[in-house]
């Protein structure tokens, strides 16, 4: 995961409360997702994050290649519950 | 500026009467029960307060993904797969003190499209949704937290989230996504297939004109197919979600191949069991991922208290995923559960817990004889519950959620009413849940009396001290009235007089039916009642009432837009039998119309987006093995007509008998130019305020004074004449005639349903003026019963002897909102007085009233300043709403109401 990408948002601490903030489960503090992650974060499990994904031409799609016929996906899809689900080496 | 029309009728002698029983002192009086939730509710209420609405495309991109993948599946198979993997797939989220949990979505306040019913407005938007997701974001994180105007609306993009319609936020980077499972739908979609096959109507171009026209203000098939229900929590309580897998397995086993001796459906029974027993899998999936969740969030947690609440919901929801609940914490949490996965199945407004108090009081029984639980305790769990319904959203378009909504979600829960046997139903239980709704102020869930004589004093004035807090509820419906009713509409399916005692109200005042079921509970039977009636409020879903009475005099063209609507009837209206002729004319043509066209969009709906877990919860499924497009609840003739501004019509027919017809002083030519020129004031859109108070005349020369004057001084509804109350008796006896003659797709009869909600506004807003002087644009009147503002004059005991001239049990509904000022209640001799006059109306068998116990100042302030006034609540029309995330339009309307000074 490239530093860029690195937000609260993007932190398995991260409880979303709405698009735009949530708690933090380390700190109980309510802070903003897109600000830039602290000492505690830990890589949330998204698609993008998964060694099956790989991006498409066009911004914010991509698609899964765990399954043979490679459905299309989104990088920012939440993958905590998706049993194919392979982080990527860091 | 022009003069007011307030100004106006003060200075003719005319004023506008919004005060009644005295004026109100000049200093703001606050309501005078005032209480304080528990430590850890306030917490989760503050964290909804700040919340804004939120959209996702989780649950959408893996129903859509696995159902791409089961082309040439049987129907309902191939829903029930897709429906497992998208519950398997929600992220859970749970957050700090919490007791109770899971939502919809793993935001706080989180919703989401379901595309595959409509996906027209994403296609109808798609190239500002795109531009908006692709802008940088401009904004920054510390602008975007001041932002909060209207509550938790996001009510237009900023930053990196996209407004949905004008009220849900998307993350910018899930709007492309979101916008390609739109396409999966284009023409696959209930909305696609009903736009095709609802033109074969020979009467669709008047349908289609009427919807264009905002005359009706919404289609039901692909908007809001499911709701306006009462739950039904016996089978998850008593068997659990493994005892339901068994009864599925064991079923198939006994139908496989076999009719039955139904050749038409009989053999569907096999894939129905295998769909339920799928979708439930899916459920239980869902809920063993927050049992994850809460033992990763025990592992990592710190706090030894917060720990220790982690594994105990951890502990309750690794039971209730396979079991029967053994305790009331594990109860309360199984029907929050269940609540929420038929929320997700489909979407739904008004999916009402119904007589929860009585559901749940088997396990608070047994917990409190057991000292496992003692009443703080269970205060505490309600407030909790209250603050989680209140965080649901339904997702839907800005016309179905803002117009008709105001945002609202309209789930009711009933306490009181009769047991099986006819006996009070009222329990210790729900006093708890008066004083949870009383201590823990939110919009949801809404609370109603069932009130019957035989309900305990103290259980009343208990509900009376809730409606002192201003919450707006509990509202009071008529028991004996709408078990009439239940007998009426359901008699043909089998309803008793057993049966009809279970009924309770689904969504703000709908009456829908319900049977009882035997619980047993540690070898202890108790009879709870639970909903078996298919949704309501479907069908015709909002006809604003004078503007067909337009149309009448207007030879069916609509005079705001120019369209012709229905055809010319090219009669001269010479005499009022004849223009009330020509009214019921147009209006069974548009009834018929929308109907007829409900109808297929309700068996498109039936056939491709059948519910498979709410017919879980509904009676008859194990024994029939039908769903609910197979008539397999057990009530089924819930179709109706929903009309609004059923006071602002009969005015306007009252107004023209009496000026036109019976007393000459106006020609019908001169009342319909009037109307044309509105009276000579402003539209209500230039003035900038919906109420008929505020308008400005547009020049001073005095045209239309004359008959604008003789319109508002015409005999109006609600001060027990019988010259005007003989028009809204004719009215109603037309009414539920007329509906008895509509059939739904059902092969059952319509019947009124009486309740405006918030759709007195758009379809105020689209209507031109009218004879009883009301001008073009302002709102109607509220509900149902309740007089237009300021016209009642003569006191709350004649306006009850106006609204009751007519049989409430012909109808699913009445509505009658009343303001009342908080000195006018104060103490305990107030709230006697309040009891009293609820049990007038009551008495005199009117169906429902509803208290707005407030302050008009405090409103007028609040209007002015929204941010100083977030946990402001009022009642709207059978619903409480936040404030500052009401429209203006209503909210105006709401400040105008006639105020109740005294009793």
């Amino acid at each position: 995961m490239s530093q860029q990408l690195k937000r609260h948002c993007d932190c398995r601490n991260y409880a979303s409360v709405d698009v735009v903030k949530g708690i933090c489960h380390r700190t109980k503090d309510l802070i903003l997702g897109d600000d830039q992650h602290c000492q505690h974060f830990v890589p949330l499990a998204k698609c993008r994050n998964c060694s099956h994904y790989s991006a498409s031409g066009e911004e914010f799609l991509g698609s899964c290649n765990a399954e043979p016929a490679k459905p299309w996906t989104y990088p920012d899809l939440i993958a905590v519950t998706c049993k194919m689900y392979h982080a990527q080496a860091a | 500026m022009g003069k007011k029309l307030t100004e106006i009728l003060e200075e003719s002698g005319l004023p506008m009467n919004f005060e009644v029983g005295g004026h109100s002192p000049a200093e703001t009086v606050a309501r005078e029960i005032q209480k304080e939730p528990c430590h850890r509710a306030g917490k989760l209420r503050e964290l909804y307060y700040n919340t804004l609405s939120s959209a996702t495309s989780e649950f959408p991109y893996w129903y859509t993904r696995f159902y791409r993948q089961l082309d040439g599946e049987l129907p309902v198979m191939r829903r029930a797969l897709a429906l497992k993997e998208a519950f398997a797939h929600l992220t859970p989220t749970i957050y700090p003190g919490e007791l109770l949990v899971m939502g919809r979505a793993h935001y706080y306040r989180g919703s989401y499209p379901m595309p595959w019913l409509s996906e027209g407005y994403y296609m109808a938007k798609e190239s500002e949704l795109n531009k908006a997701a692709m802008a940088t974001g401009g904004a920054s994180a510390d602008e975007l937290s001041h932002y909060g105007a209207g509550g938790g609306n996001v009510t237009e993009s900023f930053g990196h989230v996209v407004s949905l319609a004008g009220k849900f936020g998307m993350r910018q980077e899930e709007v492309p996504a979101t916008l390609r499972i739109a396409h999966e739908w284009v023409n696959k979609s209930v909305d696609d297939a009903c736009r095709k096959y609802e033109r074969m109507i020979p009467e669709y171009p008047v349908k289609e004109a009427i919807m264009r026209n905002v005359i009706c203000q919404f289609d039901s098939g692909y908007t809001l197919p499911q709701g306006r229900e009462v739950m039904n929590y016996f089978y998850p309580l008593q068997d659990g979600f493994d005892g339901i897998v068994s009864i599925c397995e064991k079923r198939k086993a006994e139908v496989a191949g076999q009719a039955g001796g139904d050749g038409l459906i009989g053999m569907d029974r096999l894939y129905n069991y295998e769909a339920i027993k799928l979708v439930v899998e899916g459920v239980q999936a869902w809920i063993t991922n927050y049992v994850k969740e809460a033992r990763r969030l025990e592992a990592l947690e710190e706090d030894a208290a917060q720990k220790k609440e982690y594994g105990q919901i951890a502990e309750r929801l690794e039971w209730i995923a396979h079991n029967p609940p053994r305790t009331f914490r594990e109860a309360i949490q199984l029907c929050w559960t269940t609540h929420l996965a038929v929320l997700n199945e489909d979407v739904a407004s008004g999916l009402s817990p119904g007589r929860m108090g009585q559901v749940l009081f088997p396990y608070y029984e047994q917990d409190a004889e057991a000292g496992r639980i003692n009443d703080d305790e269970v205060l505490e769990w309600l407030e909790l519950q209250r603050v989680k319904f209140t965080c649901i959203d339904c997702f839907g378009s800005a016309g179905v959620v803002g117009g008709v909504l105001s945002g609202n979600t309209f789930n009711n829960v009933a306490v009181g009413g009769l047991t099986k046997d006819g006996q009070s139903a009222a329990n210790q239980l729900e006093m708890l849940i008066l004083e949870a709704g009383t201590r823990c102020v939110s919009t949801q869930p809404t609370l109603t009396v069932l009130y019957d004589e035989k309900l305990p004093e103290d259980f009343l004035l208990k509900a009376i001290e809730c409606n002192k807090t201003g919450t707006g509820y509990p509202a009071w419906m008529n028991n004996r009235v709408g078990m009439d009713f239940m007998m009426r509409q359901y008699g043909r399916e089998g309803m008793n007089l057993d049966e009809a005692r279970a009924w309770a109200i689904g969504g703000c005042l709908e009456s829908s039916p319900g049977s009882w079921f035997e619980l047993e509970l540690n070898g202890r039977k108790y009879n709870i009642p639970g909903g078996t009636g298919q949704p309501t409020s479907v069908g015709v879903h909002f006809l604003g009432l004078p503007k067909i009475l337009e149309l009448v005099l207007f030879d069916g063209v609509d005079q705001r837009t120019g369209d012709r609507i229905f055809p010319a009837h090219g009669k001269k209206l010479e005499t009022y039998e004849e223009l009330w002729g020509q009214f019921q004319d147009y209006f069974h043509l548009a009834c018929y119309s929308l109907a007829t066209a409900n109808n297929i969009q309700h068996d498109i709906w039936r056939k491709q987006n059948m519910s498979i877990f709410t017919s879980m919860c509904k009676a008859n499924w194990i024994e029939s093995g039908r769903l609910i497009h197979q008539l397999g609840y057990k009530y089924n003739a819930t179709f109706s007509v929903e009309s609004c501004g059923t006071v602002s019509l009969v005015n306007a027919l009252i107004a023209l008998k009496s000026l036109v017809f019976d007393n000459r002083e106006v020609t019908l030519n001169e009342m319909r130019d009037a109307i044309r020129h509105n009276f000579g004031f402003k539209t209500a859109e230039q003035v900038g305020s919906y109420s008929l108070a505020d308008q400005e005349k547009l020049d001073d020369s005095g045209t239309y004074d004359r008959i604008h004057f003789l319109a508002l001084s015409a005999p109006k509804f609600g001060n027990d004449d019988p010259y005007a109350d003989e028009i809204m008796r004719q009215w109603e006896e037309y009414f539920y005639t007329m509906c008895s003659d509509l059939e739904s797709l059902y092969g059952q009869p319509f019947y009124p349903c009486q309740i405006s909600v918030s759709s007195h506004a758009p379809l105020g807003a689209a209507t031109v003026a009218t004879p009883d002087g009301r001008l073009a644009g302002t709102t109607f009147s509220d509900g149902s019963m309740s007089a237009y503002p300021g016209t009642d004059r003569n006191g709350p005991y004649a306006l009850f002897n106006s609204a009751t001239v007519w049989d409430h049990s012909r109808s699913q509904n009445s509505q009658m909102n009343m303001k009342v000022h908080p000195s006018a209640v104060q103490g305990s001799r107030g709230a006697r007085k309040l009891l009293d006059l609820t049990r007038s109306y009551m008495r005199k068998g009117g169906f429902h009233i509803q208290y707005n116990v407030v302050d008009s100042k405090v409103l007028r302030e609040a209007q002015q300043n929204q941010d100083k006034f977030r946990d402001l609540v009022v009642r709207v029309a059978g619903f409480t709403q936040y404030w500052c995330e009401i429209g203006k339009p209503i909210q105006d309307e709401v400040v105008a109401r006639t105020e109740y000074e005294g009793m």
